[in-house]
């Protein structure tokens, strides 16, 4: 997995690899591993926060499967933050 | 000049909270350290029990609310403890829990408890959220007759969203509060947060069938006068308001000026029986008559005096609730800040005003860390 380097002041500096089967065991092993980084990414109710992007294998999955997204087989994740704001 | 001899405006802002230093007359402004550059600070405050620190509350609009805390005057921050709304808490039998439970949207007020409970603060957040810290911040509560209040699903929220950003305690006892919410209105606690009642009496309601009901009031924000602590004016959606019965009762004040909307008022304890608020077009949202005007109550002649000159400060500005503060000087010291950035000063009551030569973000907040007395 890789982080958006504005995330790195809550989590990991570099590529991570994790065994997680989906995307929300992936953010529990993550928050687990940088405590500071809960409830950056989710809110309280578990759901992605909403300029928050992650990638499948390339593929957006924020707006669809969310943290429901299996992850067995993905070779990469890649959580990004979206372009908003002024 | 010592540290805690200072006078300094924390400055919250759509992109970091500002410290800015005075010198000893107040004329003089130095632009000093920027916590949280890029983000909404709504809300930065001193907590005058505790020389040196600061609080800023951070509204990512990426990451989230978060807290951050100084203990050195602004030059370091730290990321502490942020509440957030209970996963598996025991709810209240009402609780439909059905429902999914809403998250922590945006922090708006701090407030720190009296001198005699010293690690005590207090925290308004969105939605209709207010909560409650007795270790500095380490850990918080909910306050649940708030947070859980049977009538908390039917709360509308305001245009500025669903917020919690009036807090106020009796400083001659800590059991009695008040809190503010937009599109709910004021309500006042006797027994420590346990329960609540509505105190709108007397406020109108112009947006709603109901014009005079017991809540859905879009209070803006309440200051209570530092020499009468059952004494509070209010900047309501429906008007400026004073009570002099711990808000049993509301009268509307403001009519005299004619449109008297507006979002922010203030009230020192080196002016008592004063307060100042910001008038603004009620449509446009920014200063109405095309100049920065502050419009000063003085509650026992019940008369208003303006304090600027027409030709001081041109320009149409918008002055966010917590837009204005005094500090506890002698006289009184009075600092406004705009939606455009600019941020102005009068060191002696209002008779002259001065604009702090630096262009801010937008503002949201102004408060004052007073010098520390010696």
């Amino acid at each position: 997995m890789h982080l958006d380097s504005w995330l790195r002041e809550f989590g990991p500096r570099g590529r991570e690899t994790t065994d997680a089967d989906s995307l929300e065991h992936l953010l529990d092993e993550l928050e687990e591993r940088y405590p500071r980084l809960r409830f950056k990414l989710r809110d309280e109710t578990g759901q992605l926060r909403r300029y928050v992007r992650v990638f499948v294998d390339s593929e957006d999955v924020s707006g669809t499967t969310g943290v429901a997204t299996p992850l067995t087989g993905a070779r990469s994740v890649e959580i990004l933050h979206s372009i908003a704001g002024g | 000049m010592e540290k805690d001899r200072e006078l300094r405006i924390l400055v919250g802002t759509r992109k970091g909270g500002y410290i800015v230093e005075g010198d000893s007359a107040r004329k003089r402004w130095r632009v000093g350290p920027v916590a949280q550059e890029g983000s909404e600070v709504y809300h930065m405050v001193a907590d005058p029990r505790h020389p040196g620190d600061l609080y800023a509350l951070v509204n990512n609009t990426f990451w989230g609310p978060m807290i951050q805390r100084s203990r050195n005057w602004g030059k370091t921050w730290r990321e502490a403890p942020t509440p957030m709304t209970p996963v598996k808490k025991k709810r209240q039998p009402n609780f439909d829990a059905s429902k999914p439970w809403s998250p922590v949207n945006n922090l708006w007020h701090l407030e720190p408890g009296l001198p005699s409970e010293p690690s005590t603060l207090y925290l308004g957040a969105d939605p209709h959220l207010l909560f409650r810290t007795a270790d500095l911040g380490s850990t918080w509560e909910p306050i649940n007759s708030i947070n859980e209040h049977p009538d908390h699903p039917n709360w509308s929220p305001g245009a500025g969203g669903a917020c919690l950003h009036t807090i106020l305690i009796d400083p001659r006892d800590p059991r009695r509060m008040y809190v503010g919410m937009s599109s709910v209105g004021t309500f006042r606690s006797e027994d420590g947060g346990g329960t609540w009642k509505p105190k709108n009496r007397g406020v109108e309601a112009p947006f709603l069938p109901n014009k005079y009901p017991e809540t859905g009031q879009c209070v803006h924000h309440v200051v209570a006068d530092a020499a009468d602590p059952d004494t509070f004016y209010r900047q309501d959606h429906g008007g400026m308001y004073v009570s002099h019965d711990r808000m049993d009762h509301w009268t509307r004040i403001g009519k005299p000026l004619g449109d008297d909307f507006g979002f922010c008022v203030t009230s020192s304890p080196t002016s008592p029986g004063k307060a100042y608020f910001v008038r603004l077009d009620g449509m446009a949202r920014v200063t109405g008559e095309g100049h920065l005007q502050v419009e000063e109550w003085n509650d026992k002649t019940r008369k208003w005096r303006k304090l600027l000159a027409p030709t001081a400060f041109p320009g149409h500005f918008g002055v966010q609730r917590e837009g204005i503060a005094t500090d506890n000087l002698e006289p009184v010291g009075i600092y406004v800040g705009t939606t455009t950035g600019q941020l102005f000063t009068s060191p002696d009551a209002g008779k002259t005003w001065r604009l702090v030569p630096f262009a801010f973000p937008g503002i949201h907040s102004v408060s004052i860390a007073n010098p520390t007395p010696r």
